[in-house]
């Protein structure tokens, strides 16, 4: 086999940075398959009754947080058009940026056309410190760790916190978190609330092994490809499809560069061999 | 013993083990009491967590003025840090966080470099692929075969056409790839518990920072 020379690292970054501005200018449209755990997530805010309300919180780095928004982004607009209402709860100091972002993308408040009002349908509370005991004041009763929502006006002026006294009062919890060990531990484990963590590739096994440990409650979709199908089913095409392609690529060039990796060693070790042949008379 | 040291050692423990207790009292018992401390602590406990956002401000502030005063390396990217992160604490105050001009500002700058800096993972990626992935014995062909299969079962163009893969992929996750991890977290659980009790009992150095000041 004819020795296959080793690829710079420079090289493959070059096919890389290709791939992604070929499909940033020319849209592949890859398919791809809607999960069963996807499927479950959507077929459960279906079965909410009209005005149960739903909480998005948890805490992690915006930047992080991102790979969940596609399926976060179609959650809200399927929330938004059964009638639910939601509470946005962030624990970290950049969620509450994240989770505006998500609620804007979402195009569901009247400024945008759609059918929410702020105050009535949605909240936006402020940042709560404090961790996880702060977690726990709040699912114990909500106005003992926050008094007022992000612009500084009490939480008893808005409708929608009427109904909203404890975890008693939450019928689902959506995490488009990092932070959702937290969530599985308090809002999850010790008071039975539904949870659905729009969990980043890198951390759906870890969050799909809550699925045994508390059948029923948790649900949990992949990364990108998750808030596709959401979408998909959602009846749009928004972050999750425009990502599909990159992801679609960038998943076969893995496989690629694995194996020509192996190939040039495959090639290099035979060479090698064929130098080690001596003859001794 | 000196006081700051008697202070640091034995206040902080009766603190924790206050906090511990109406915790787990407020659990376990209808306890109004309890329930009323639990509360108590807990706020106080948000107070001094929303103060430590100013720690940063001020531990930066401190080293970069000392390091602008003296015009040592890289003051001039210091300056710049310190003028640009005042400027943002007023714009916040002044606009709010929920604004869409503070929105708008965040996105177009924090926001887009650090997603820049988490983009150029898939580059290290495909080389760190190139170079890792190489089959020399059973261990290193498990660990390229375990991660190609992993890749390519996500993957959208194997995983619509042939669905019937669809099992095996959510086995391979929810098994040997949760697994591993579970036992990781676990084994995290029970260090933290242990370090925990340590730093508790004064075992480990500087804990409580009792040792330091003696």
């Amino acid at each position: 086999m004819a020795k296959l020379p080793e690829l710079k690292s420079q090289h493959i970054w070059a096919v890389v940075l290709i791939a992604y501005v070929t499909t940033a200018v020319m849209p592949l449209g890859a398919p791809f398959k809607i999960f069963d755990t996807t499927q479950e997530i959507y077929s459960f805010v279906e079965s909410l009754p009209k005005g149960s309300i739903v909480v998005m919180g948890g805490a992690s780095v915006f930047a992080f947080d991102l790979e969940s928004s596609a399926a976060m982004i179609s959650c809200i607009k399927h929330m938004a058009r059964r009638g639910l209402r939601l509470v946005n709860i962030p624990l970290g100091v950049e969620a509450v940026q994240y989770q505006k972002y998500c609620t804007d993308a979402a195009r569901v408040d009247q400024k945008y056309g759609g059918p929410w009002k702020y105050g009535v349908d949605y909240i936006q509370l402020p940042y709560i410190p404090g961790g996880d005991p702060a977690l726990i004041q709040l699912l114990t009763n909500v106005r003992s760790a926050v008094s007022a929502d992000v612009y500084g006006t009490p939480l008893d002026q808005f409708p929608i916190m009427k109904d909203v006294q404890s975890y008693k009062d939450i019928a689902l919890w959506t995490c488009p978190h990092w932070g959702i060990t937290s969530i599985f531990r308090f809002v999850t484990g010790e008071r039975r609330i539904p949870t659905a963590h729009f969990a980043q590739a890198a951390a759906y096994t870890g969050s799909y092994g809550y699925r045994t440990v508390f059948p029923g409650l948790v649900y949990v979709t992949n990364g990108w490809l998750g808030g596709a199908g959401y979408e998909k089913l959602m009846g749009f095409a928004g972050v999750g499809h425009a990502a599909n392609d990159g992801y679609a690529l960038s998943s076969a060039l893995l496989l690629i560069f694995t194996a020509l990796g192996n190939i040039t060693r495959l090639s290099q070790t035979g060479k090698e061999e064929e130098e080690e042949k001596v003859e001794v008379k | 013993m000196s006081t700051l040291v008697y202070v640091r050692g034995y206040l902080v423990r009766l603190i924790i083990v206050t906090g511990c207790l109406s915790a787990l009292i407020s659990w376990y018992f209808v306890s109004p009491q309890a329930d009323a401390m639990f509360t108590e602590i807990n706020l106080i406990n948000m107070n001094v967590s929303l103060f430590t956002l100013f720690v940063g401000i001020i531990t930066i502030s401190a080293r970069y003025i000392r390091t602008i005063q003296a015009r040592q390396k890289y003051w001039p990217y210091q300056l710049y840090a310190m003028v640009l992160m005042f400027l943002w604490v007023i714009m916040g105050t002044t606009a709010g966080l929920y604004s869409d001009f503070y929105q708008t500002a965040y996105l177009s700058t924090k926001i887009t470099l650090h997603i820049a800096i988490l983009g150029q993972l898939i580059f290290f990626m495909a080389s760190g692929a190139y170079r890792v992935f190489r089959i020399r014995n059973l261990r290193t062909a498990l660990f390229a075969i375990g991660a190609a299969a992993i890749c390519a079962l996500n993957a959208p163009w194997i995983a619509t056409p042939f669905p019937q893969l669809d099992p095996f992929r959510e086995w391979l996750l929810s098994h040997p790839g949760m697994a591993p991890g579970r036992g990781i977290a676990i084994a995290g659980a029970i260090g933290a518990c242990a370090l925990s009790i340590r730093v508790f009992l004064g075992l480990e150095k500087g804990a409580l920072r009792a040792t330091e000041a003696a």
